[in-house]
């Protein structure tokens, strides 16, 4: 038990539909503040630029003719193998050809004490053995491909740049770049211990800096003991160490370090259904993930981090006090616009969006998560301020007064409002967390006693109109039969005992009705939307976790040995997969998947352990 | 004419020019940066180059409005518009002389045409007229300088 995927074997050369690499066959890299997508096949597809949230410079993944990507690769037929340095979110492909080996490293670096590119890609080329010839091509279209892209020659470097941005690309031993009007691009042979560098300098409002070579291999260095340092500090026990250490790295990639907060993916609008309309911006950090997000980094040992995401929650939510977004930018502001990119959209799946429309929707769950996320800081630290503590009671007092609403439900729905029970749920965590932080004096308790009562009432209601006694399962929505997988958080937040029948039967309903093998669908019924999507994979793991809590431990245990080998070959999870043949669908690498593996993972070792 | 008045002129029009550079940085029309240009020659870490590049911009500009000042009294007449056109003057200045073939003198980490692929990090040269940190730099530039030598020229006149 416990195996996890950290890198791959020799496979063959990756194939291409119409320009556009599998989504499983991605990997990311970082430097906490943005992420690009790395392809087997050695491309860059993906890359905004200067932060996570910013506008991309490749967007290959999303338009393969106009989007623009970063490619080095052997010009020969190659196979390929991939792993991350270990411990690190440094990653390194070795193309192996009749001609010889070659090992690409490719890293997003972090800042050192030297004078830093404002970010800095470098892919560094080394021969391993025999003679491989390699062909390499930037083709950067700044604005999600819609910049015009002026490409000159500055101090020696080739200069990409478009209004405020700006590209240099600096190389080493790695042939005379040929600049065209969209690509600057070379080719070279590599040697036995030849080392080649292809360093790319980003600026954004300022002056380019053009790094040397010596510099960029002190930084890449840096980067690797920054990345190891980070995970030696971390706690990761447990027979699904390997997977939970990767799910950290994958974390901290999607840990926006200016703020302090989670993306919720590194990409846009990669497709829920291949050739769909289900393509959504993921850029953003959703309230929805703040109790995982804060368990997790607790159970980690990321105090750090745990305080940084806990002020940012308290810093966006200010601005929309008392009341929940559903979602806020990665710099804390609340407006997130949805609009359509002139892009194709991967594999045809169009509209690619940026922004997200479902910040205006009303979801109450949201209420429920803040709170817990609250009710474990303050169990971590002790005590809340005054002032946080003042406002934790004041959203208990607006959930006494929302909770009767219908709402868009933890997945959004864009159809009407509607009562969903894991909402009505989430609500009673609210209550219950509050009461439970009025007790300790954690927060003022002068409306203890009407959040009593609510949460009473909230019980009621889930108890007399959220069950199906023909199911034995609590119900997605009021006064129907169909089941939901976001049930399951009810278990995980404690709304009722694991041992509880009606709990029990409703892991079981969601068993019968939404898993596929190992996998999990989110729901069956119409949400508003044309198309259909896979199985959610964060819904995998709630519910290995939900067996576990029901004394099932080896069901649960047999569960996550099947879900960590659904990873990619290097160890990352997207939001969904399509349970007929294992492709990764939606945007990656998806915050709330790794979450709820760790969260499983280390609940079934403390479980062990007792 | 005083001397205090030049100051006090100096101060806003730097206030004013800067405002205007880092906003047209905002709107995405350019790159151009003085303060991070200026305090990168003396350290390489970002914030402090930062914050002493705002300091030497600020004392710079205090000087050039002496500088302007010392015209006026030469000239015995200040005026706004006046102040206008040496502020178009010293626009122009600045992206062809001072940032484009002065400053890389003395700036150790600033590239020239003559570098490439150096021992030691190099910022991009800003090219004539600073067109290297973009298309729009030239415009914004001159009409940053020209608000900047209005209001010297304004504060000088209204105080003789």
């Amino acid at each position: 038990m416990g195996k996890c995927s950290s890198g791959s074997a020799a496979g063959e050369r990756p194939e291409r539909h119409d320009g556009y690499a599998p989504l499983r066959e991605y990997a990311a890299i970082g430097d906490g503040r943005t992420v690009a997508l790395v392809a087997r096949d050695g491309a860059v597809d993906w890359l905004p630029v200067p932060d996570l949230d910013s506008p991309t410079v490749f967007t290959a993944v999303l338009d393969s003719h106009h989007g623009g990507s970063c490619t080095v690769r052997p010009t020969v037929p190659w196979a390929v193998a991939r792993r991350y340095l270990p411990g690190t979110n440094v990653l390194e492909t070795t193309f192996t050809t009749a001609l010889g080996t070659v090992r690409v490293t490719d890293a997003m670096t972090v800042p050192d004490t030297r004078l830093t590119p404002m970010r800095e890609l470098q892919r560094r080329v080394d021969g391993l053995s025999g003679s491989v010839p390699i062909r390499w091509s930037v083709t950067p279209r700044f604005g999600y491909g819609s910049g015009p892209t002026h490409i000159r020659t500055r101090a020696g470097a080739p200069v990409a740049s478009c209004g405020a941005d700006a590209v240099a690309v600096c190389t080493w031993q790695a042939g005379r770049p040929q600049c065209t009007e969209s690509a600057i691009s070379g080719h070279f042979e590599t040697r036995p211990g030849s080392r080649a560098l292809i360093a790319l300098s980003f600026a954004h409002q300022e002056p380019l800096i053009l790094p040397s070579c010596v510099e960029c291999d002190a930084r890449l260095v840096h980067t690797c003991t920054v990345w190891r340092r980070w995970l030696g500090e971390r706690s990761c026990g447990g027979p699904w160490q390997q997977a939970v250490e990767r799910s950290a790295l994958a974390l901290k990639l999607l840990d926006f370090a200016p703020s302090g907060t989670i993306a919720a993916a590194a990409t846009s609008s990669l497709p829920e259904q291949i050739g769909g309309i289900r393509n959504w911006d993921y850029r953003y950090s959703w309230i929805r993930d703040s109790a995982f997000t804060l368990d997790a980094f607790l159970r980690l040992g990321c105090a750090r981090e745990a305080h940084a995401y806990f002020w940012w929650l308290m810093h966006a939510t200010q601005l929309t006090h008392p009341r929940l977004r559903v979602l806020y930018r990665l710099d804390g502001g609340a407006r997130a616009i949805e609009r359509t990119l002139p892009l194709q959209g991967y594999q045809g799946s169009a509209p690619p969006r940026i922004g997200n429309a479902a910040s205006d929707q009303l979801q109450l769950d949201t209420y429920g998560e803040l709170l817990q996320t609250a009710w474990l800081y303050a169990q971590a630290v002790g005590r809340l301020d005054a002032d946080v503590a003042r406002r934790v009671a004041e959203m208990a007092d607006l959930v006494c007064r929302l909770w009767r609403e219908p709402d868009a439900g933890i997945w959004e729905v864009r159809s009407r409002p509607l009562h969903f029970t894991q909402s009505k749920m989430m609500c009673w965590v609210a209550l219950d967390r509050a009461t439970r932080m009025a007790d300790l004096r954690l927060i003022p308790a002068r409306h203890a006693d009407r959040w009593r009562r609510e949460r009473q009432a909230i019980r009621h209601f889930i108890e007399t109109r959220c069950f199906s006694d023909r199911k034995r399962s609590y119900t997605r929505t009021a006064d129907s039969e169909e089941v939901d997988a976001s049930l399951l958080l009810g278990l995980l937040y404690g709304y009722a005992h694991p041992g509880q029948p009606r709990l029990r039967g409703t892991v079981e309903a969601i068993r019968r009705e939404l898993a596929f093998g190992p996998f999990v669908h989110r729901y069956s019924d119409a949400d508003g939307l044309p198309g259909s999507e896979g199985a959610f994979l964060a819904c995998s793991f709630w519910l290995a976790e939900a067996l576990a809590d029901c004394g099932r431990v080896m069901e649960a245990a047999d569960l996550m040995d099947q879900l960590i080998t659904q990873a990619n070959d290097v160890g990352l999870y997207s939001e969904e997969i399509d349970p007929a043949d294992g492709t990764f669908l939606g945007n990656l690498p998806q915050a709330l998947s790794h979450l709820a593996l760790i969260s499983a993972a280390c609940a079934l070792t403390e479980r062990d352990q007792r | 004419m005083s001397v205090t008045a030049a100051l006090a002129g100096g101060f806003l029009g730097t206030l004013v020019l800067t405002t205007m550079l880092r906003a047209a940085g905002e709107l995405r029309l350019t790159r151009i940066d003085l303060p991070f240009l200026l305090g990168s020659a003396f350290t390489v870490n970002r914030t402090r180059a930062k914050a002493l590049g705002y300091l030497l911009h600020f004392t710079i500009g205090l000087l050039f409005a002496l500088g302007y000042y010392a015209l006026f009294l030469a000239l015995g007449h200040s005026s706004w518009w006046l102040g206008a056109l040496f502020g178009l003057a010293h626009g122009v200045f600045a992206g062809t002389v001072l940032v484009n073939i002065l400053l890389p003198l003395v700036h150790p980490r600033m590239g020239t045409s003559l570098t490439s692929a150096p021992d030691v990090a190099l910022l991009e040269p800003p090219g004539f007229l600073m067109l290297n940190y973009g298309l729009a730099t030239p415009i914004v530039t001159l009409v940053a300088h020209l608000a900047y030598g209005v209001i010297v020229g304004a504060f000088i006149s209204l105080s003789a």
